[in-house]
């Protein structure tokens, strides 16, 4: 693997008393769809614009194509484009000027007959003027602005918070096509089904710190499996065994959470009690993610 | 009122209010201050009635003051020589506050969605401009009562100052009625403010020209009323149902155009614009040219229309110098023409700080820009702070300096064509104007600085105007030291055509405003933005 495109080790960032970023770790690997992770205030968007040099860092190193925010800040820019949470537009600018202006500032030349496709495919009207558009029109401006240029990285600050589910499925295919040319992208989201359909590797944030980053084949294998079963002999008690969770029973019906290293005793339990039916589900993202956020004393250092 | 178009008025009023207390309190006590000291100064400055009346005489007989502040009436009365200024200019700024908060509490409301958000809860549609209206009628109310308080413990008859504090209510009443018109007219609220700005400007140009030449206009506008009221030497009550029923009638046609309209649209329906940017719409500049085009291209108009309408009156003052007394003063001051010098510096001297409000409008834009977020999406390109910081400024600066041309050309104009001698007084005008630069520049600088330290502080940019113009108008009065009077930049400019060009503190104050740009740089390169 060639060196990370964004590397963020320790940083910190303080407003004041407030610690927005208490030693956070980020790496994005070339090529990958990044997950970055966090309920609101946890320091995602304080992160990103860290990273854009447009806040001083306090501690910590962080770096963009091997390069610093702060004092090679133009020659970031130039191999990025970027999509705010909340887009604010010129209100007396059209959306189709706003692009132009937005494609022309990165240094590239706009292409009429990708960003008419663009258009059409988010079907926006480019030739209302900013403070007419809804903000789900406003932020799909600052999509096509994005997508209509082959840039090396796209950092996308929860960017479908406000559209509907068609122009998701839109969104997501857009940025198949740009990882498909070999782009990276750091999307940044509390939706976890958008992560999860999009990113390869997640990092999640609470409290201006990492607390969980690997991919998500790895998290899942650390995490706890859901099980539901039934069986015909006296219900065994899994309550003694270690790594067992949230364990209730319902006459012959058994459900607990279960450590990836415990799986192995209780299926061997629960098959010697005769099971009838079973069903396991994975963590989905919205498990882990609960997990991660949990005041965790164990975790806290 | 629970229920109707009305519903939540009294709420809304309280909330207004909870938002303009700090604002509304320090412009109105500012006013009050300054009226209290006029009067009380004025008493002791002209101790005799003989020292009244040639004081009041000089007023008459200096056109450029009577442009300014309108002429006394009475000259034996000493509550018209002590509210000389108060009568006409400060009814201006009494107007500018009743417009800035109408605005606020209903375009700006409307623009931002904060109106949509009120919409939906149990407010009535009526309600926000009924409550803007009620809460800043009883703001008007609450700084014409004391103002007349103030002057009566100034020394001042008690019947003049009622009538006095009654008039800068309805001056206040009629700025009321001129902001709600104003918000009704566009969907942008820095259209609506720039017409109620120019309505207010027109107002006053109506005035000036009404006191100088043709004065049957006095009686047009609202700020000649406030002569015609003569408060302090037998006052026409009458006139003050004037201004009450100019104030009904803006209301009423406010309301009417209000219920035509949808919430947050304007009174003509928005127009698409062009699909593609046009080819030059590449960078940090082209970007603020073509933010600002509207706002310069408004404003270019209103100073070549405000600078034609002085320079036109400046030859016709002769007019006015029909007394003894009179022509005596324009003797001792060097004949005629060093009237007509006299009052081209003092219009110049308007219009310096004119510009300068256009300078701190753009920073201040700059500083609403990076609130909203559009400052991030531009540093987010390839461009740099240098640019996006250095397009503003440069706007600012070369715009402010650009209207003191137009201004200037357009009173030589003026004054040209009505005189029948265009063409010399380019030469001199023109010059005189542009002299007038330096001292915007440094306002414009202070303004950057403050935007430079945080974005929400470009507020500090009106306040340092605010603080020279009332330094000018009555540091004298209250016999502050030079060095305090010596802070408004304007001071320091030479007073074209009728002082000579002045090296030395032009290039000082250049240098200041440089000084202060860089400092501003070094700060902004530094901070965290957003």
């Amino acid at each position: 693997m060639s060196a990370a495109v964004i590397d963020v080790q320790g940083l910190v960032k303080e407003f004041g008393a407030f610690r927005a970023l208490d030693g956070l770790d980020l790496s994005v690997a070339p090529g990958e769809v990044h997950g970055f992770l966090g309920p609101n205030g946890a320091g995602k968007s304080t992160t990103i614009r860290a990273l854009l040099g447009l806040l001083r860092i306090d501690g910590g190193t962080a770096s963009v194509f091997g390069l610093d925010p702060w004092r090679d800040t133009v020659a970031i820019h130039r191999r990025l484009a970027y999509v705010p949470g909340d887009v604010a537009l010129w209100p007396n600018l059209t959306g189709g000027e706003t692009i132009d202006l937005l494609t022309r500032m990165r240094g590239t030349k706009p292409d009429p007959a990708r960003r008419g496709a663009l258009l059409e495919l988010f079907a926006l009207d480019p030739t209302k003027k900013g403070r007419a558009y809804s903000k789900g029109n406003r932020q799909k401006v600052a999509l096509v602005a994005a997508f209509s240029a082959d840039t090396d990285l796209l950092i996308l600050d929860e960017p479908t918070s406000g559209l509907d589910p068609l122009m998701e499925q839109v969104f997501n295919d857009c940025v198949a096509d740009h990882t498909a040319r070999g782009a990276t992208v750091l999307l940044s989201s509390h939706i976890l089904s958008e992560v999860e359909r999009l990113a390869e590797r997640v990092t999640i944030i609470r409290d201006g710190r990492a607390v969980e980053t690997g991919s998500l084949a790895e998290l899942r294998h650390l995490r706890r499996t859901r099980i539901r079963a039934e069986v015909s002999a006296a219900v065994p008690d899994l309550g003694g065994l270690d790594g067992v969770h949230d364990l209730g029973v319902e006459g012959r019906w058994i459900s607990c959470s279960v450590d990836p290293d415990a799986l192995e005793k209780v299926l061997t339990a629960l098959t010697g009690a005769g099971v009838v039916s079973l069903t396991s589900t994975p963590p989905t993202l919205e498990e882990l993610f609960l997990d991660a956020y949990r005041t965790d004393p164990e975790r806290t250092p | 009122m629970t229920s109707g178009t009305l519903a939540g008025t009294t709420l809304l009023v309280r909330h207004s209010w909870r938002r303009d207390r700090v604002l509304a309190s320090l412009w109105g006590l500012a006013l009050v201050a300054v009226a209290y000291a006029s009067a009380a100064a004025t008493s002791s400055l002209y101790p005799t009635v003989r020292d009244q009346v040639a004081a009041a005489e000089a007023i008459n007989a200096s056109p450029a003051i009577v442009a300014l502040y309108g002429p006394i009436l009475d000259v034996t009365s000493l509550g018209e020589l002590a509210m000389t200024k108060m009568t006409v200019l400060y009814s201006v700024f009494v107007a500018a506050l009743f417009v800035v908060l109408l605005r606020r509490h209903t375009r700006v409301e409307e623009e931002s969605g904060r109106a949509e958000l009120l919409g939906g809860t149990a407010i009535g549609r009526d309600a926000p401009l009924a409550s803007a209206v009620v809460e800043s009628s009883a703001i008007a109310v609450a700084i014409g009562l004391p103002t007349a308080a103030v002057n009566v413990a100034g020394g001042l008859p008690l019947a003049g100052s009622l009538a006095f504090g009654a008039g800068w209510i309805g001056i206040g009443l009629v700025a009321i009625g001129i902001g709600a018109v104003a918000s009704q007219v566009s969907a942008s609220a820095r259209t609506c403010g720039a017409a109620a700005a120019g309505a207010i400007g027109a107002a006053y140009l109506l005035r000036a020209v009404g006191d100088t030449s043709v004065h049957w206009l006095s009686w047009a506008t609202p700020f000649g009323w406030s002569t015609q009221l003569r408060a302090y030497s037998d006052p026409r009550w009458w006139v003050l149902a004037l201004y009450a029923v100019l104030a009904v009638a803006l209301l009423t046609g406010a309301q009417a155009l209000r219920s035509r309209r949808d919430l947050g649209s304007g009174l003509v329906a928005a127009r698409p614009g062009p699909a593609d940017a046009a080819p030059g719409l590449t960078d940090a500049l082209a970007l603020a040219l073509r933010v600002h085009t509207p706002t310069i291209a408004v404003w270019s108009a209103a100073t070549a229309v405000l600078g034609a309408v002085l320079g036109a009156i400046v030859p016709n003052v002769g007019d006015l110098l029909d007394s003894e007394a009179a022509r005596e003063v324009v003797a001792r001051l060097g004949g005629d023409g060093a009237v007509e010098r006299a009052l081209i510096a003092a219009e110049l001297s308007i219009v310096a700080i004119a510009v300068s409000c256009f300078g701190i409008a753009v920073i201040a834009h700059g500083g609403a820009d990076e609130q909203a977020g559009r400052t991030e999406l531009v540093l987010a390109t390839g461009t740099s702070r240098a640019r996006s910081f250095g397009a503003t400024l440069l706007v600012a600066l070369t715009g402010a300096t650009w209207l003191l041309a137009v201004s200037g050309a357009a009173v030589a104009l003026g004054y040209g064509i009505v005189g029948g001698d265009v063409g010399d007084t380019f030469g001199e005008i023109l010059p005189a104007a542009l002299a007038q630069a330096p001292a915007a520049w440094v306002v414009v600088a202070l303004a950057a600085l403050a935007f430079s330290v945080r974005a929400s502080w470009t507020v500090a940019g009106w306040g340092a105007v605010a603080l020279f113009v009332t330094l000018g108008q009555v540091g004298e009065l209250l016999g502050l030291p030079a060095v305090v009077l010596g802070l408004s930049p304007y001071t320091h400019t030479p007073s074209m055509p009728v002082e000579a060009f002045a090296v030395v503190p032009e290039m000082v104050l250049t240098a200041i405003a440089a000084a202060l740009l860089g400092v501003s740089w070094m700060r902004y390169r530094t901070r965290d933005l957003g």
